[in-house]
């Protein structure tokens, strides 16, 4: 398996090295050229598309601000050192990046698609106006640099293209296989699970977007340097639409796809320009996409409304192909209509469809557990002790809680003391504010009026992100795993704050990188040891069956090396042997010194491990005490049950 | 002085356009988190389509100005409603942000395109239903269109507003934009009022478009700047305040036509983008928005 890995990747080098020798023809060669310089563009792209799930419009412009800082430098500063030039395309773009993200990505929503649409418009607009830098509509002639004191021939040039191609490739794979491509993936299977694992997700979906700013950078020099001229027009609307559908259309979260979308977009207008070949090519996609429809109801694996539109538009194309006389000003409606299909019937791209299509024959198997991870000592699930603090007094305090919904009190001047070391149970019916308490002290509402301290520092207004790193980590009611990712992942985003690894340390793999890589997935293994979930490894999160999704939100949590754990109802949808297990689990967590605080339904659960239990009832603490006590409670009583049945209940104890 | 006046008359009348659009775009938005990125485009149709009905390009004049005006909603009502069948339903129901945009967007380039072949690529002019003659107002001419612009866009939005309040058919719209869950439950047909959304959305686009079209160019491409703008314009005043979009209107125009006239014409754009992120960075709701607080 391996082997065959490398010797695809020593096929794909001498594919790039021999192909300009082999070919000869400077036209195909160009032609290539634009294919990579596409390619490295996209690989950055699908990491906001693909990754983050969100939409940029202005990846046109980026790549033009790449091209044209390029021009400025060599043609304006006379700067002819070409590494310069593509550090400087690359640092000059990611700061637009930046400049765009930082507003655009504060808010969740259709923004940064808005913003950057925005963005697109303006910068052609600025590169036409701003004559004194870009030479406006007249453009700048830049020739093939020089490397070395040694000027590159056209083939010179296509192997320095494919060199950095290369490199983007491997530099976006890495990023991608690490904590920080763990956390762009993250952020879009759970915001809100990923903020609390203390990876902020605006942050990250900022660092994502600035690094796929400057590979737009890169590749927008590249091109400069490619076409020998650039002018405005090039970096228009249509071209950021045809960068998205070839990352969508090749297939997402790959590198595979983005190359395949680069060769389809860039022989797509000569496609496009022919009608002969444009109409041989609508019919086979139309005899296609009849046979492919067939064979779907034959195997009713469709319903015949499932594949009337897709059969109705190919075939609808095909036929208004040969309508046509004149294909150029018909071009971009037959592009829309691409597009519209492509987002419909091809949302996995064609390497996902393939993918997918192979995976029907041959199932694809979990990788075996390694040696050190079916081994993994269940100790290592802890952090090595911090330094001893004082063992007793309060850990949390909050006080006069008030959240305020409209008129709604959901809290209303609610206390809560904390100790050191405790199981802390916090009970009440449906709806009496047990959740917007643990949603106040992680910091996903800022509460109306009150103050929490924990450890000493107030934390009321820090983000949810900086109190999961203060360590408070939680669990959640409704489960928010990371579901497209492995059960190991899922705890490697809970320990993503033990990595002080950079952008550098990722691409380059320094030694640091690495030791703190090897660590994390040692702790994880332990972690999963612990609860019990060390088979499962490199199972898809969303295959679990739910109680083990709520253990492994539980090791999540434990990642984050938290010193209060809040537990939101773990035992719900447990089963018998499952909850004793839980309790085992709960206990054990707080002898290794982390305090809890269990929300709870199951009262022989709660009753069981808790050192005190606070009851709450529309919003107000009725009632703070030992187990034993809260049970005689005619408060408490009358919350759960009504007024008649805790005079009963106080008739039957008086008795 | 005059002059500035002037700048700022026909900056309100500019910004009176964008506010219209940008409150199309907090009425989808409302009922369903989504935007048309073709709402430049539903401008452009209705405005080619009012020239067609009033002009002798297509073998008319069939009708007079405003007879043609609730034809040309009626219109905008259809290929909104057509919009929200295409490219938003189906991803509303797959829940993808990046389906919707790119079908919209998708959309609107087929629009453009096929404007382009039926009314060619150049702009045409749209002939005015009111005297172009300038009148002096505190020694600044004004055009009666431009008061017209005006007029027609507050009337446009408070006729919704009045609508969604006081009609049990407003009040589903509301409902639905308040919770659709909930809203589905009660017996609403939320599919059926993002539809109407949709096709009230696009018909305010078409007035718009025969709103402005007199006193600018008629073309495929007239939409497409007009429609970045109210983008910028909705942002800024906060896509939930419908006041939000009229003073984010009002700020965008004047600075352009301030722009335009004391800086550059080139440069008129950029005010609006350096707005969009100022206000982005300060008050991400915007002006007049609420911030939601999102529940878990």
């Amino acid at each position: 398996m391996r082997n065959r890995k490398w010797g695809l990747y020593v096929a794909g080098i001498a594919l790039l090295a021999l192909f300009p020798v082999v070919v000869g023809n400077p036209y195909y060669i160009h032609l290539a050229e634009t294919i990579l310089i596409y390619a490295i563009l996209l690989f950055g792209l699908d990491i906001v598309v693909g990754y983050t799930g969100e939409v940029s419009l202005g990846h046109a412009a980026l790549f033009g601000i790449g091209s044209y800082t390029a021009g400025i430098f060599f043609f304006k500063l006379g700067v002819p050192l070409v590494l310069v030039n593509v550090a400087a395309s690359i640092v000059v773009t990611a700061a637009f990046g930046a400049l765009l993200a930082l507003p655009a990505l504060r808010v969740t929503g259709p923004y940064l698609a808005m913003v950057t649409l925005a963005f697109g418009t303006i910068v052609q607009i600025l590169i036409n106006e701003m004559t004194f830098l870009t030479e406006g509509p007249l453009g700048i002639k830049v020739p093939k640099p020089s490397l070395f004191g040694h000027k590159l021939s056209e083939f010179e040039f296509f192997w320095f293209v494919a060199a950095l191609m290369v490199i983007a490739l491997v530099a976006v794979t890495r990023i991608l296989r690490s904590h920080l491509g763990r956390a762009f993936q993250a952020l879009r299977d759970s915001p809100v699970a990923c903020d609390c694992m203390g990876v902020s997700v605006y942050r990250y979906k900022v660092y994502a977007f600035v690094i796929s700013a400057g590979l737009a950078g890169l590749a927008g020099c590249l091109y400069t340097y490619s076409e020998e001229y650039i002018s405005p027009n090039t970096y228009n609307f249509e071209l950021t639409i045809l960068f998205l559908l070839a990352v969508i259309m090749g297939g997402r979260k790959t590198r595979s796809g983005p190359l395949l979308g680069a060769l389809i977009v860039v022989t797509l207008p000569s496609l496009l320009s022919d009608i002969h070949l444009f109409r041989g090519i609508a019919t086979g996609a139309a005899i296609l996409g009849v046979v492919l429809a067939g064979a779907l109801l034959a195997r009713k694996q469709k319903t015949a409304r499932d594949v009337a539109i897709p059969v109705a538009s190919v075939i609808g194309m095909a036929v208004f192909s040969y309508f046509l006389e004149n294909i150029v000003d018909w071009r971009l409606t037959i592009f829309g209509f691409m597009t519209l299909f492509v987002v419909y019937y091809l949302q996995d791209g064609i390497v996902g469809y393939i993918r997918g299509t192979l995976e029907k024959f041959r199932p694809r198997q979990l990788a075996p557990l390694a040696a050190w991870e079916a081994n993994a000592d269940a100790s290592r699930a802890w952090a090595p002790p911090a330094k001893a603090g004082e063992a007793t007094g309060n850990l949390l305090k909050a006080d006069a809680i008030l959240m305020q919904f409209g008129g709604l009190k959901a809290l209303n001047e609610v206390d809560l003391r904390v100790a050191r070391g405790a199981i802390h149970g916090l009970i009440g019916p449906n709806g009496s504010g047990k959740s917007t308490m643990m949603n106040v002290l992680t910091g996903i509402y800022q509460p109306t009026r009150g103050g929490v301290m924990f450890e000493g520092k107030s934390i009321v207004g820090n983000t949810p992100s900086e109190i999961a790193l203060a360590g408070i980590a939680r669990t959640f009611q409704n489960v928010q795993l990371f579901g497209e990712m492995t059960v190991t992942e899922n705890v490697l985003v809970g320990l993503h704050h033990t990595f002080k690894s950079n952008l550098f340390d990722v691409v380059f793999h320094t030694r640091r990188y690495r030791d703190e890589e090897r660590a994390a997935h040692q702790r994880a293994a332990g972690i999963l040891h612990f609860i019990g979930l060390a088979d499962l490894a490199h199972e898809e999160a969303r295959n679990l069956p739910y109680g083990k999704q709520r253990l492994l939100e539980i090791g999540r949590a434990l990642g984050l090396d938290p010193r209060l754990l809040l537990l939101d109802e773990p035992a719900a949808g447990l089963t018998a042997p499952d909850i004793t297990e839980l309790i085992e689990i709960i206990r054990k967590i707080r002898d290794h010194g982390i305090t809890v605080i269990l929300i709870e339904h199951h009262m022989d659960v709660v009753m069981t491990i808790s050192d005190i239990v606070t009851v709450l009832d529309f919003g107000q603490k009725i009632a703070e005490e030992a187990p034993a006590h809260v049970r005689a409670d005619p408060k408490v009583i009358e919350a759960y049950l009504g007024s008649g049945a805790a005079d009963a209940a106080h008739g039957a104890a008086a008795a | 002085m005059e002059i500035l006046l002037q700048l700022l008359f026909s900056g309100v009348a500019l910004g009176m356009i964008y506010a219209v659009i940008a409150f199309g775009y907090q009425l989808t938005f409302a009922t369903s988190g989504t935007l048309n990125f073709g709402q430049g485009e539903a401008l452009m149709l209705g405005a080619l389509v009012g020239l067609s009905l009033v002009s002798t390009i297509h073998g008319g004049p069939w009708l007079n100005y405003w007879l043609m005006i609730p034809l040309v909603m009626i219109f905008g009502a259809l290929q909104g409603a057509l919009v929200e069948w295409i490219g938003v339903r189906p991803s509303i129901k797959t829940k993808s942000e990046f389906g919707w945009i790119m079908s919209t967007i998708a959309l609107a380039i087929i629009f453009k395109n096929v404007a382009e072949n039926i009314w060619g690529k150049d702009d045409l002019t749209f002939p005015s239903p009111v005297s172009a003659k300038p009148f002096q107002v505190f020694g600044a001419n004004v055009q009666l269109m431009q008061v017209l612009v005006v007029i027609g866009a507050v009337a446009m939005m408070l006729a919704v507003e009045l609508f969604n309040r006081k009609s049990i058919y407003g009040k589903a719209v509301v409902a639905t934009s308040n919770d659709p869950d909930a809203a589905g439950l009660m017996g609403i047909n939320t599919g059926r009022v993002i539809t109407f959304s949709y096709a009230l959305s696009s018909a305010t686009a078409a007035f718009a478009g025969v709103l402005v079209a007199p006193l600018t160019l008629t073309g495929a491409t007239m939409g497409t700047s007009l429609g970045l703008k109210a983008f910028a314009v909705a942002i800024i005043g906060g896509l939930t305040s419908g006041i939000g979009a009229v003073v984010g209107g009002l700020i965008l125009g004047v600075c352009e036509t301030l722009t335009g006239f004391y800086i550059s014409t080139g440069y008129k754009e950029v005010p609006g983008l350096l707005l969009l992120l100022l206000v982005l960075a300060v008050k991400p709701a915007g002006l007049f928005g609420k911030a939601a607080i999102k529940k878990v």
